[in-house]
């Protein structure tokens, strides 16, 4: 028996779990390819087409995986932590899935819980049972790779560079250089280095959730605010990027609450879609590069107003 | 303190029945339109999806005519109406320093204390006791469920009407008197008497009218302005349309919620298409397919905001829904900039479609 593992979504957080439990388990697996055009093209062809960019593009690793492997693992994420959910597009993905490609192997389709261990237990076991292993050799897998589930990824942290941006976004869109064009490394390449909300502490991040009005029920919503609001109090960068695919529900809502607070610190959303012609997000980076250059350079040197509102009075 | 709630179809007039009777100062929210639409896309967020726009615009339109606070509900699920409220909080604030928004949610979300806090703030306002207060409650629930009640047969009769036009004449001028009416007494006894001319409707009970269901997103299948008037446009063309999603459904549902009794029906059509929740009102929308289907109706009609996170995922299932049950579905997706000859293209189209598939010669 084979299993796929699609490298999409939220493969980034949990997907070295899953390898280290099949692995510990001596069950053969494959990871579909990075994301390239004929995974995009596959997306695109099956995924009802309001979805956004993220989810077309697990459709269509997804679909590149069907006929080369026997079972699938899909996991339906339903929360993360306590009261903190993801999209309403996780918990129905596999009905996506289900409906939108033909020929579908066997999936997942227990809801998995990750915010205690038990829950995550309960959905390995659910896996384990679709690859026929008995409640020993899971229990067993699952120790081994319990760590893997609970450390999050190690994130970016460039260093050596004169300019420090901040990547704000999800996971997914983060890590997978193509669905955002391979914006580390230019960046990069313009001498701006890059960090991520991986390098802050938990408890940073919530107490800048405390001054909200309402704890937000989102995951990722809480992790972008939090990490956007603390890179700016802290002035540890010199500018924020905020990744988002177009008519991402949670983004149109996060964007809003950091620009409340970030007032006119550089902050630059960049909108990705399935299109895939990279000079107009070149243009926009650059464009966004030069004005920090310009920003370090001049603007810290004197005030804002104060040269010019002198000369004005003097007109008046 | 003047009070006002944004439009959802009939709870404005519920509101009317709620504070009148705690004699609380309750500006009627003014009829959605164009205009509404304006200010609420200016001062939203690009992305934002529609019901928040025009609850922006219902808010600007309300303290125009002098009101300070305004009373929603939130939600915890993982769809993007719960978040509204910090947005909107700071766009009000910016509006007007004075505007107050009271957040009515669940005490899972923000405890019970918060609840009766919040609760209070409202209820403060009124000289009246306790036991007084109370029945207020009940009669605006009375009010919403009758009204309710009342809309669902007409659109229900209008594909069976001898006078063509009169059942949607019968509902604007329902609507209208109990506006204008004076205090809740005044609402009781119309709705009481409007039972009666309602009942008394003349119709042929031999025809066998299109019935079309409306399923979708609650705010845009509710709110007659968002859906660009579907139901009265469906009224005139001679057709029933069944729809579930009410304000006296929501707030029925709310309640059995704690015991989780709400919806069985629906629970138990959507099982075998979508066996979880999934925030908003997807699963609604799936298990009212299937219902609607089994009722005997010829079609239903889909609607739901652009980008509503939820029916995205019901938009992929109802395709299949479709080609089990041999059940024609369409999707209609609304923005601010949806134009009205396009829509109406559509929904003629289908009406052709169902009317032709009944048509058609089984030999």
């Amino acid at each position: 028996m084979v299993v796929g593992i699609p490298k999409g979504l939220l493969y980034w957080k949990y997907g070295f779990g899953i390898e280290a439990f099949l692995k510990e388990l001596g069950v053969e697996y494959i990871i579909s390819p990075d994301t390239n055009r004929d995974i995009l093209d596959r997306g695109v062809n099956t995924c009802v087409d309001d979805a956004c960019l993220p989810v077309k593009i697990f459709h269509g690793h997804v679909h590149w995986l069907k006929d080369k492997c026997d079972l699938i693992i899909t996991p339906r994420i339903m929360k993360v932590a306590h009261r903190e959910f993801i999209c309403p597009k996780f918990c129905g993905l596999i009905e996506m899935l289900k409906n939108s490609i033909e020929g579908l192997p066997a999936i997942t389709e227990a809801p998995a819980n990750m915010d205690t261990r038990e829950d995550i237990l309960r959905w390995l076991m659910s896996v384990g049972k679709l690859l026929n292993c008995n409640r020993r050799e899971i229990i067993n897998a699952y120790k081994k790779s319990l760590h893997f589930f609970e450390n999050d990824a190690v994130g970016y942290n460039d260093l050596n560079y004169p300019l420090k941006v901040a990547i704000i976004g999800h996971p997914y869109n983060i890590y997978d250089s193509y669905l955002n064009m391979n914006l580390k490394i230019k960046l990069n390449k313009l001498g701006v280095g890059v960090i991520t909300e991986e390098n802050l502490q938990r408890e940073e991040i919530e107490e800048k959730i405390k001054r909200l009005y309402k704890k937000p029920f989102w995951n990722f919503a809480k992790n972008s605010y939090g990490a956007a609001v603390s890179f700016y109090e802290k002035r540890a960068v010199d500018g924020i990027i905020y990744i988002s695919s177009f008519a991402c529900g949670i983004d149109s809502v996060v964007t809003e609450l950091i620009k409340e607070v970030v007032d006119d610190f550089p902050f630059m959303v960049l909108k990705i879609d399935e299109h895939t012609g990279d000079a107009g997000m070149d243009t926009r980076i650059e464009a966004f590069c030069d004005m920090l250059e310009r920003r370090v350079s001049y603007e810290s040197k004197c005030s804002q107003f104060g040269e010019y509102s002198i000369s004005c009075k003097g007109i008046i | 303190m003047k009070v006002s709630v944004p439009n959802l179809g009939n709870t404005a007039l519920a509101a009317k029945a709620l504070f009148d009777s705690l004699k609380i100062d309750y500006i009627f929210p003014e009829e959605t339109s164009t205009r509404t639409l304006e200010i609420g896309c200016k001062y939203s967020p690009e992305e934002i999806c529609l019901p928040f726009k025009i609850m922006i615009g219902n808010y600007v339109e309300a303290m125009e005519k002098g009101a300070d606070t305004f009373v929603i509900t939130g939600s915890c699920g993982p769809c993007r109406y719960g978040e509204y409220c910090e947005l909107q909080i700071n766009i009000l604030k910016k509006l007007n320093p004075k505007a107050n928004l009271i957040v009515i949610d669940s005490p899972g979300d923000i405890g019970k204390d918060e609840l009766i806090k919040r609760i209070k703030l409202i209820s403060d306002n009124s000289p009246l006791s306790k036991s007084e207060k109370i029945k207020a409650v009940y009669n605006a629930l009375k009010v919403i469920n009758a009204v309710d009640e009342l809309e669902k047969s007409l659109r229900f009769k209008a594909g069976y009407e001898l006078q063509r036009g009169q059942c949607k004449k019968l509902l604007y001028s329902l609507k209208k008197a109990l506006k204008d009416a004076e205090h809740t007494k005044e609402m009781l006894d119309l709705l009481k008497y409007y039972k009666k001319v309602v009942n008394d409707i003349p119709v042929d009970k031999n025809r066998h009218p299109i019935k079309i269901a409306i399923i979708g997103e609650i705010y845009t299948i509710i709110e007659p302005f968002s859906n660009l008037y579907i139901e009265d446009k469906l009224m005139d063309l001679g057709v029933s349309t069944i729809r579930s999603l009410y304000p006296s459904w929501w707030v029925k549902n709310m309640l059995m919620s704690p015991l989780k009794l709400q919806s069985l029906d629906i629970r138990i059509a959507s099982r075998e298409y979508l066996p979880h929740y999934i925030g908003g009102h997807g699963r609604e929308c799936i298990g009212e397919a299937v219902l609607s289907q089994r009722q005997g109706c010829d079609g239903a009609i889909q609607i739901f905001p652009f980008g509503c996170m939820p029916e995205i995922v019901s938009k992929s299932i109802l395709p299949r829904i479709s080609r089990d049950k041999d059940f024609p579905i369409m999707t209609l997706v609304v923005d601010e900039l949806t134009g009205e000859a396009g829509y109406v293209t559509r929904i003629e189209a289908f009406i052709d479609l169902l009317e032709r598939r009944n048509r058609r010669c089984i030999i």
